[in-house]
């Protein structure tokens, strides 16, 4: 039909009234869908930005054959030896989708003061690799706050200091150690700490804090009783609540030589995108073992590596999908209802249109044409709305507490181009099937039946 | 009236006079036991010095680690010996607390009794045998083990350096010495058993003792790895009370 768009954007303009409160559901249900799916973004970018950079999982993580289930039980058995981590190298080194490869030591232990003892789980790193993980342009934007520590600097700033550690908040409390490397260098305290201080009239851990290491004992992988020194450099919140109170970071060299080891628990692979986790975690696990080392690979998302990620993603999705349905289902029904009452309206005007040669389907695609006019611009409408709801409520400084992270991050809303445009796409398409589910039967009467036709 | 004035001058001349042949023998103090078990065990008041060697098999591999042990009533010191890389390691037991003293660093670290040394073998198996001290204990039994009669103990956990929860202890009728004993949690699981045996001979105030010679640690709930402890070379010295102390051991 010649000027069909033009005609059908002259007869939006007739039922300004209608057509505004039509275009306003609309706009209002898209913004609301696009703050929603801005919010489910954010919270899937933080997931799994804690589980991929912060928690130093990688996108794959690679570990010996039974290493996840029983490493830490056996870690002489099912650790990467030397040689193991060499082969699994040289393969990563030939995949170009790998950004960067990290190696990981995770032991448990005795943490002291030299009065008392804390249990501790420890994570050993390569400082360098760690800085750069922790400096991911995907960290900064999601988790910044988290990627820095409360106090102190990254492990690698400190190469000069001998076993430079950075201890959970809750651990430090828990020590004692409410002063850093940095803090007390700045402002020695008068006393020096005794080789064996005298516990008994130590208050409130008052006398803990005149230094800045802690003594961690643990077994060797060979059995017999090892202990370090560590200095606290930083202080950091764990990504989980049920950690703060006894995770401890240190270089890996420090915690093989704890365990008098030179293997490493697992290797975390880091992605130059995220969507080749799966596809990769097979192929890699197929070439690793044809290299010797029987390994298993597992994907960020795989519950038994992320199992923060993998138990918050299905709720969330099926939360924000089911109020998704609802706001889909109150447009579907605005533009129903308005384009019924629309069409009683103008019966007559189709009865003419019919009488003056228009066929049934030039009535029907005029009508969509107007349906899909509202829609588009009421999305345009609803797409500003949203966009400044969420500049504003990012600039607003609001935070909040995830369940289960210790601290509080940003409250945002990130909605991406590509939500965006996906909600465009479903939300025009919708708001046309509802004109036509409205306007289809009218079409079907005949010319004379709608000339006639008596509107109350 | 009269018959309860008969069975009480009856039963007060049976509890005046000594046991008759075949009746049951006097009451056995449950806990004048378990101290005799322990001076067999080293725990002397008056001091000892020995070597104690524990070699444990765990995972197909195994460790041996070989102790200087200076002991006086409830304080120990256990030096390591061997092997080289671990030579001049201590654990001090001292005032109801373990501490871990390693050369070299800056301060010592205080561990449970419970702390795992090697294999089964825990810290307060080697620097801590003082059962009368930290346990509380009922006789409930008697038994035969490996051909020996013995009373069967029940010994629960009285303070927090206690190394286990609670101890089913055999001791022997004959020489009053530990025989065997099983180690259980708070619910009753046995998780480690031992034997003992005592071919170690010392003069103690004039009097001939046999001491604990060998103690052999099974994991009742693992893969069933053993822990040997080896007691060799005792020597009954007075140690100063100073060398028991925390500032001392560092040094």
């Amino acid at each position: 039909m010649k000027h069909g768009w033009r005609l059908a954007a002259r007869n939006l303009g007739r039922n300004r009234r209608r057509n505004l409160a039509t275009g306003a559901s609309i706009a209002l249900g898209f913004c609301g869908l696009v703050l929603i799916g801005g919010y489910a973004v954010r919270v899937e970018r933080f997931l799994r930005t804690n589980t991929v950079y912060l928690q130093q999982v990688g996108h794959l993580a690679i570990y010996r054959d039974g290493g996840l289930e029983r490493g830490v039980a056996q870690p002489a058995r099912f650790a990467l030896s030397a040689d193991d981590q060499r082969r699994i190298t040289s393969v990563l080194g030939g995949t170009p989708e790998v950004e960067l490869v990290g190696r990981h030591l995770i032991g448990m232990g005795l943490a002291g003061n030299g009065c008392t003892t804390v249990p501790f789980s420890a994570l050993g790193v390569e400082p360098e690799v760690q800085a750069r993980v922790l400096a991911h342009p995907e960290v900064q934007a999601a988790s910044p706050e988290l990627a820095r520590p409360l106090r102190g600097e990254l492990l690698a700033r400190y190469p000069n200091v001998a076993g430079a550690a950075a201890l959970s908040a809750g651990l430090a409390e828990l020590l004692g150690k409410t002063r850093i490397h940095d803090e007390l260098a700045a402002s020695p305290p008068n006393g020096s700490a005794a080789l064996a201080p005298d516990c008994a009239v130590r208050t409130g851990g008052a006398r803990a804090d005149v230094d800045a290491n802690v003594q961690l004992a643990a077994l060797t992988w060979a059995g017999t009783m090892s202990a370090v020194d560590v200095e606290v450099v930083n202080l950091f919140h764990t990504p989980l609540a049920e950690t703060e109170d006894g995770t401890l970071v240190t270089s890996l060299a420090t915690l093989q030589q704890l365990y008098a080891t030179d293997a490493v628990s697992y290797l975390s692979v880091y992605l130059r995108d995220a969507r080749d986790a799966h596809r990769l975690a097979a192929a890699l696990e197929r070439a690793i073992d044809a290299a010797g080392v029987p390994v298993r690979v597992y994907p960020f998302d795989d519950e038994r590596v992320g199992p923060y990620y993998a138990g918050t993603m299905p709720f969330l999705t099926s939360l924000v999908g089911f109020i998704g349905l609802l706001v889909a289902a109150v447009v579907v029904l605005s533009i129903v209802n308005a384009m019924t009452l629309s069409m009683l309206e103008r019966t007559r005007e189709l009865g003419m249109l019919r009488a003056l040669g228009f066929s049934r389907g030039q009535v029907l695609g005029l009508c969509l044409r107007e349906a899909t006019l509202l829609a588009v611009m009421a999305v345009g409408v609803g797409l500003a709305l949203a966009l400044t709801i969420a500049t504003m409520i990012n600039h607003s400084g609001a935070r909040f507490s995830p369940p289960g992270v210790p601290g509080s991050i940003l409250f945002l809303l990130t909605p991406t181009p590509a939500l965006c445009a996906a909600l465009a796409t479903l939300i025009v398409p919708l708001a046309a099937g509802a004109a036509w589910l409205a306007v289809r039967k009218k079409t079907r009467a005949s010319v004379v039946g709608l000339l006639h036709e008596q509107v109350s | 009236m009269s018959l309860l004035l008969t069975s009480l001058t009856a039963a007060l001349c049976a509890a005046a006079a000594p046991p008759a042949p075949g009746l049951p023998s006097p009451p056995v103090d449950a806990a004048s036991l378990v101290r005799d078990a322990d001076r067999a065990r080293g725990g002397l008041a008056e001091g000892i010095t020995w070597t104690v060697e524990v070699t444990s098999t765990e995972d197909g591999s195994a460790t041996t680690t070989a102790y200087l042990v200076r002991a006086r009533g409830d304080d120990a010191l256990a030096e390591v010996t061997a092997p080289a890389h671990a030579k001049g390691e201590k654990l001090l037991f001292s005032g109801g607390a373990l501490w871990f003293i390693k050369p070299g660093l800056k301060k010592p670290v205080a561990v449970s009794t419970r702390q795992k040394l090697a294999g089964p073998a825990a810290a307060g198996d080697v620097a801590s045998t003082n059962y009368a001290r930290d346990y509380a204990a009922e006789l409930v039994g008697e038994d035969d083990v490996g051909g020996a009669a013995a009373w069967r103990l029940e010994l629960k956990a009285t303070g927090p350096s206690a190394t286990y929860d609670r101890i089913r202890y055999w001791v022997a009728k004959s020489g009053r010495q530990a025989l065997k004993a099983e180690f259980l949690t708070v619910g009753g699981d046995v998780v480690k058993t031992a034997t003992f045996e005592y071919d170690n001979k010392l003069t103690v105030a004039g009097k001939p003792l046999e001491l604990i010679s060998r103690m052999t640690i099974t994991d009742a709930m693992g893969e069933g790895a053993v822990s040997v402890v080896r007691f060799g070379a005792p020597k009954a010295e007075a140690h100063p009370a100073s060398i028991f102390t925390l500032e001392s051991a560092v040094r």
